[in-house]
């Protein structure tokens, strides 16, 4: 049993991960899962407590996280060594790329320890004010984001280039498979550095990342306090430093390997395998006071929190955040999206939305919605336009800064206004019959005049883009939908059904 | 195709004929034979273009109007009297249909085409013996919510065709259109150009753009890129495109049509009740053309005022003046 609880970890890992991977590929059409498929962010209790934070409010999907929260209370931190994909990934990766260097002296990592405290503080100040550091550095945010925007597409790249060798095979071609439509994401490179530089860190140390950044790790690390589960070591260790080197986060100290950092621990049991078998896990009393814990001093918190508070407030009188003139008005957000400076507070930059968007019309920010908006949702109407009978941006997000709308509620909210450029439409432009804008327009928004050009009716025009996306003058679309920053509803009878 | 193949017949056996009478071992039955082939060549070669063979010259219409009763009896009333669907598919062959599935509409908004009607035409290729029927479309809305929301794929999967789109871009060939007056080059579904019969299953609707959408418009959804058509010009290109490869059947569902707001609706919708059949895609045109009012006179559109419609008639593509096509009105009940 001691011997195989290392494997058994081992096996929960590759198929917590796997199970993301599976609902991040379950995230698209048709969306007709019965487990939501933002199930690992919605118990996320870091994302959770945040969110409502700045929320100023309760959000009810992301309650099952307190549940989390509770157990890790209870029972101490399992989450980061069984269920963290992120730390799956990391794992394998230190395990297939960096081996454990023998290392003659035990570095002393109290300053990178502190530094956790540190970066948790600065991001939760920091969050709560304006700027949202924290979601970049959440770890099932991170990996969600990284798996849609900077894995995805490749797997449909490849998958696409797959189709004809293996069709040639086939005799005669039986069936000839589209491929599949190809998203495509402005910003994969950022996102696949950050993570393959979160990966890199491994070098350093094993679980770099875990120990020293993560800020759910700090916040489990915060929270395990009861730890019902404790590790025992009975008199017959010999102090041979085996469980030291061997504990992937550092949690057992060089000079008393008979304590433990039981703050620190992630249950990965890779203490068990102990020359003298004097480690064991048995369950106690609970116990408050953590055992060597990082000394913090009140300069270092005060430091922190001033740096964090800084920060936010330079993004706060950034001109983008401003009220004042230079508005994005080109930043269309998904339909139900929150007011523009609660939706970037809100929305974690999980990339679920980009990934359900059956047309990809839904991209990641990168700086257009200033810092503090980064890798937000934006509809970019050339790549992709809201299609009329989809809700699914709404329905994946998990903390609600995409507010989950019914279909009709949808169709009567305006993103957005379209306009034609008059010297470069078609009908416009020429004498050509082209009205392509008008023929595509679900919503009777776009009429011709008697000349067969093309004439949009604002209270009627949702700001979906199919117009933009649909125009066939080269390059930039000669209809394109600006955005107030404000969704308004329109008024059922605009909308029209009924027309005549 | 069919004409080619009549052809090499003709040779082989006239040649077999020389063969013999060179050796002077000319058999009284080849030589019946070889007099039977010879007398009636010519007149099997000028029917050929209309009739495809000589079994249906003595079919009774070329265009077929079935009127009243369900999608599947409209069907089967339509095909009758053409010589059935046993006249254009046969066994073992590939069918390909292009419906329309343009648009992400319920059936009864009348935007894109009645699932039973698909379905009956589906099993009758089947029942014709077909080899696999495949259904394509280049849908203009999201080809997952069209397909979905318009009942076709799903309707088309239970009769057991391959319900496809072609929303990318390896499904396509590029082709040069020899006769195409300003489309000169295009790429067209593979399926559609490969496939030994091709079916053009239009619904007709109005259109803002072009008054109309009928069966010469419905082929638009057979190239990857339909936008440019309006950049270079529209009629033209419609035109253009139905050149490329005739429709060795066109099946026009106007059991319920679509008078207002089209192509994409949802707008007024009429019931005709009708299926049309047909080998000349001009004259059906023609003919459904005449099911919409004209918005400014209010007379039924005459053929000639859709444009793509002369352009298709100039091409020499069918006969426009359906005084000069034998139409046969049938009951379904």
């Amino acid at each position: 049993m001691k011997k195989a609880l290392p494997y058994l970890r081992r096996g929960v890992q590759i198929l917590s991960f796997l199970f993301l991977l599976y609902l991040v590929i379950r995230t698209a059409f048709p969306l007709e899962i019965m487990i939501p498929v933002d199930l690992y962010l919605r118990l996320d209790p870091f994302i959770a407590i945040i969110s409502m934070l700045t929320h100023k409010g309760l959000i009810e999907r992301m309650l099952p996280a307190f549940g989390v929260l509770l157990v890790v209370i209870v029972a101490g931190n399992f989450f980061c060594g069984w269920f963290c994909p992120m730390g799956a990934v990391i794992d394998f990766f230190d395990r297939l790329l960096f081996r454990e260097k023998k290392r003659t002296k035990p570095i002393d990592d109290q300053p990178l320890k502190r530094f956790r405290y540190g970066v948790f503080l600065f991001s939760v100040i920091a969050g709560l004010m304006a700027f949202q550091v924290m979601y970049l550095l959440d770890p099932i945010s991170l990996i969600t984001r990284t798996m849609v925007i900077a894995f995805y597409p490749p797997a449909i790249y490849l998958f696409n280039h797959l189709i004809p060798p293996v069709q040639g095979l086939l005799p005669k071609n039986p069936f000839l498979i589209s491929s599949l439509p190809l998203p495509v994401f402005k910003v994969n490179l950022f996102i696949f550095l950050f993570f393959v530089a979160i990966l890199a860190l491994g070098v350093i140390r094993r679980r770099f990342w875990c120990r020293y950044l993560c800020p759910l790790g700090t916040l489990f690390s915060v929270f395990s306090r009861l730890r019902l589960f404790r590790r025992d070591v009975t008199e017959g260790c010999t102090s041979c430093q085996k469980c030291v080197k061997s504990c992937p986060v550092g949690a057992i100290p060089s000079e008393t390997p008979r304590d433990y950092r039981q703050q620190d621990c992630i249950f990965c049991f890779q203490c068990l395998e102990c020359p003298p078998e004097a480690v064991s896990f048995q369950l106690h009393r609970p116990r408050w006071k953590a055992v060597d814990g990082v000394n913090l001093s009140r300069r270092y918190v005060l430091g922190s929190l001033a740096f964090g508070g800084l920060s936010a407030l330079m993004i706060k009188t950034n001109p983008l955040q401003s009220e004042s003139g230079l508005k994005n008005n080109r930043l269309v957000r998904p339909p139900g999206s929150l007011p523009e400076k609660e939706f970037v507070a809100v929305c974690t930059g999980c990339g679920e939305c980009l990934k359900v968007c059956p047309n990809n019309g839904l991209q990641s920010t990168f700086l257009e919605a200033g810092l503090a908006g980064l890798y937000t949702p934006r509809l970019v109407s050339r790549i992709g336009y809201c299609e009329e009978f989809c809700n699914f941006c709404g329905r994946v997000c998990p903390t609600e800064a995409i507010r989950p709308l019914s279909i009709e509620e949808k169709r009567l909210i305006q993103i957005g206004v379209a306009h034609i450029d008059k010297t470069r439409c078609i009908a416009w432009d020429t004498d050509k019959i082209c009205l392509v804008c008008n023929e595509q327009c679900s919503y009777h928004a776009i009429i011709g005049d008697d000349k067969k050009r093309p004439i949009v009716k604002e209270e009627r025009c949702t700001g979906c883009g199919i117009c933009e996306n649909k125009c066939p003058v080269d390059g930039e679309s000669a209809i394109i939908v600006y955005s107030s920053g404000v969704q308004k509803k329109l008024k059922p009878e605009n909308l029209n059904n009924n027309k005549s | 195709m069919r004409n080619s193949k009549l052809k090499t017949f003709l040779i082989k056996d006239l040649g077999g004929i020389m063969d013999h009478s060179k050796n002077r071992k000319l058999t009284r039955r080849q030589f019946i034979k070889g007099a039977a082939v010879v007398t009636a060549a010519p007149l099997v070669v000028d029917a050929l273009p209309f009739y495809g063979t000589l079994a249906h010259a003595s079919l009774e219409a070329d265009l077929v109007i079935a009127k009243t009763g369900s999608p599947t009896k409209l069907l089967q009333a339509a095909m009758a009297p053409l010589g059935g669907m046993g006249r254009f598919v046969k066994k073992g062959q590939r069918v390909v249909i292009k419906a329309n599935i343009a648009w992400a509409r319920t059936p009864e908004q009348a935007c894109t085409n009645n699932p039973e009607l698909l379905s009956a035409l589906i099993r009758m290729c089947y029942e014709a013996g077909a080899k696999r029927v495949a259904v394509w479309d280049h849908t203009c809305d999201n080809y997952q919510f069209a397909f979905a929301r318009s009942g076709l794929k799903e309707a088309g999967q239970k009769a057991g065709a391959d319900v496809l789109s072609g929303h990318g871009r390896n499904v396509y060939r590029q082709v040069e259109i020899p006769k195409a007056k300003k489309l000169k080059t295009a790429e067209i579904l593979r399926d559609v150009l490969e496939s030994d019969v091709f079916i053009n299953f239009p619904i007709p609707k109005q259109h803002f753009a072009t008054e109309l959408t009928l069966g010469m418009k419905n082929l638009m959804g057979i190239a990857w890129d339909m936008e440019v058509m309006h950049k270079i010009d529209l009629h033209q290109c419609i035109a253009d495109l139905n050149t490329l490869r005739k429709p060795d059947l066109v099946v026009v569902d106007a059991i319920r049509i679509l008078t207002t707001n089209g192509p994409k609706g949802p707008g007024k919708t009429e019931d005709p009740l009708e299926v049309i059949a047909s080998t000349d895609i001009i004259a059906t045109d023609a003919y459904s053309a005449s099911l919409f009012k004209h918005p400014k006179t209010g007379k039924p559109f005459k053929p000639e005022e859709i444009k793509f419609i002369k352009l298709g008639y100039d091409f020499g593509l069918g006969e426009i003046d359906l005084s000069k096509v034998r139409i046969k009105k049938v009951s379904a009940t």
